[in-house]
């Protein structure tokens, strides 16, 4: 055996707001780290660039909301403003074809449909409640929640199909997958860690209330920097492998000035913080224990494309609208304002997801957003006919996250494995927003995630 | 600005309806609650109750312990009750208050968004 290249008491694997979060508290109590991150930059799900025509575009996660505590606190610890999302006048509902408008949460034009459907978000709301976030497999009924799918239960609960709709609108747009991919007991684990189902749609005093002035990344390049060389970029792990004395963890470093040699770091422990999925690729030697090799490996990423649509200001305003559309069918069954502050510029934000997002994998970026231009045209009127850029993300193509923007667990998964999410294997530790506790799936649960496996870790190596 | 006697005869009309209501009989099972309402402007308090998926009639002042507190204007209070406002998209932009249990406040949320919706 050679030595390894480098030697360090933890190694995080991935320098997305979980891992530096995870890697800044342990630096913080005194331990030698090394982040390795695949790519050659760090936020993981978290990425804000600038558009070829200038605009300030975030491609993955973006917003603050009430209750993200974490995160808050993070944004003024690193001293990134937040400002409202814009969402002053009427919104937008494209069903059956037809055009309608309306204000607050549930589309109205079908004012029956409406009324169930606020009947059936309350009902699951209720549902929720009784099901912890953090241990959703010790409900009293968790084999029966976790037998059905979300789709199951919408279509037990209604015949109307303008309430399926609506229901699948609303999943598509927080899980990025359809509701018959989703375990019954895993969207109301889900729900619960946000507040509730209606809490993670909502704009004000919901999950998409604030957005932070020059980008939600910021906060992650700025943890990084403070850590200096010990983030390394362009690190792909590959492989982790248990030792006497801890863990050696090999990754491919690439790029110009590397070559393509494995290169590995030993530590005494490793927190692994991607999402399963990304996990589910890194050899374990020896092999992770089978229930949790086998939660990795039903842990699908949802299936996102992110859309930014650019104006040479916000038109849709003039006309009393929000930039909120709901729509039952289309390329984008959800859109908002995402105009910077003083708008400038205008700016819609939507998402192609689901099976939606696969089927038109193959039409390719100009094909999507000739497709998105004519829906937004359809909402907006004549006026969205010729955006200055459409600039898009597709999660689904990057390798190492292969999806967005969480994992779905399908029915039977979180019964059959799920206890196995966060309990260490040996020297190895979980991190990532999947495994958080309060807002699973967003920005503030990988921050708490990481917090949490970090905390795990000195508290292990000051007993050892 | 709604008279005590104004918000008054308005609840009378969304009791009824609300009672009526088959859709919100169901949502209402098994939650018995007291409800304060504070008019914001006029500082008038009233107390409103619901038990066996009935709601009671109004009260003015604040009477016994609630478990939820609503605060808006009386006119709100009014236009709400005749059914010309949209409580859900009030309840978002902060105008109306709800105080109490993140349960409570769902359901009551709920149930005023489907009569609202059901009229």
């Amino acid at each position: 055996m050679t030595a390894a290249d480098r030697t360090t008491e933890v190694v995080v694997v991935g320098a997305g707001y979980s891992g530096l979060s995870a890697a800044r508290r342990l630096v913080a109590s005194g331990l030698d780290v090394v982040v390795l991150e695949a790519r050659d930059r760090v936020g993981g799900r978290v990425w804000t660039e600038r558009t070829p025509g200038g605009a300030l575009v975030d491609h993955g996660g973006q917003w603050l909301g009430p209750t993200q505590d974490q995160l808050s606190a993070l944004a003024d610890e690193c001293g990134v403003a937040t400002f409202p999302t814009y969402a002053a006048g009427a919104n937008v509902e494209v069903r059956a074809g037809q055009r309608f408008t309306f204000t607050g949460l549930v589309p109205t034009s079908d004012r029956d449909a409406a009324a169930e459907t606020v009947a059936a978000l309350l009902e699951l709301d209720l549902l929720a409640q009784e099901v912890s976030p953090s241990t959703p497999w010790d409900h009293p009924d968790a084999a029966v929640l976790d037998g059905e799918t979300l789709a199951g239960w919408v279509g037990r609960t209604t015949a109307s199909p303008t309430v399926r709709d609506l229901m699948s609108t609303a999943v598509l747009a927080v899980f990025g997958c359809e509701p018959a991919e989703l375990s019954l007991l895993y969207a109301l684990s889900y729900a619960h860690s946000g507040g509730s189902l209606s809490a993670l749609v909502r704009t004000a005093g919901g999950a998409q209330e604030s957005r932070f002035r020059g980008g939600a990344q910021q906060m992650a390049v700025q943890m990084a920097a403070e850590m200096g060389d010990r983030v390394v970029l362009s690190a792909p792990v590959t492989a982790i492998r248990t030792t006497s004395g801890g863990v050696t963890v090999t990754a491919a470093r690439t790029g110009p000035d590397r070559g393509q040699d494995p290169w590995t770091v030993a530590a005494r422990r490793v927190v692994v913080a991607t999402p399963p999925a990304v996990q589910a690729r890194i050899a374990f030697d020896p092999p992770l224990p089978g229930a949790r090799d086998q939660l990795a490996l039903h842990a699908p990423m949802g299936s996102v494309t992110k859309v930014h649509v650019v104006y040479d200001r916000p038109f849709w305003r003039d006309q009393g609208l929000s930039g909120q559309v709901v729509a039952d069918a289309g390329a984008l069954r959800a859109t908002f304002d995402d105009s910077p502050e003083d708008g400038a510029h205008g700016v819609i934000v939507g998402f192609i997801a689901g099976r939606t997002d696969r089927q038109l994998e193959s039409r390719g970026p100009a094909g999507r957003a000739a497709l998105v231009v004519e829906e937004l045209t359809f909402a907006f009127g004549p006026a969205a006919t010729s955006p200055l850029e459409v600039v898009e993300q597709r999660w689904s193509a990057e390798p190492f996250t292969r999806g967005g923007p969480v994992a779905c667990f399908g029915p039977g998964v979180l019964t059959g494995c799920g206890t196995t999410l966060r309990d260490p294997v040996g020297p190895v530790h979980w991190a990532g927003t999947e495994t958080a506790e309060a807002w699973t799936g967003y920005i503030d649960g990988a921050i708490s995630s990481g917090l949490r496996a970090a905390t795990e870790v000195a508290a292990a190596l000051a007993s050892a | 600005m709604a008279t005590v006697e104004e918000v008054a005869e308005a609840y009378a009309d969304w009791q009824v309806r609300c009672n009526a209501n088959t859709r919100l009989a169901k949502m209402l099972r098994g939650w018995d609650r007291t409800v304060h309402l504070v008019a914001s402007d006029t500082g008038d308090g009233f107390t409103a109750g619901v038990a066996d998926s009935v709601l009671s009639d109004l009260v003015t002042g604040l009477v016994g312990v609630p478990d939820l507190v609503v605060t808006a204007t009386s006119e709100e209070f009014a236009d709400l009750f005749w059914g010309d406002l949209n409580p859900s998209e009030k309840y978002i932009s902060g105008e109306i208050v709800l105080a109490g249990s993140a349960e409570d406040v769902m359901r009551l949320d709920a149930m005023s968004m489907v009569v609202f919706l059901d009229q």
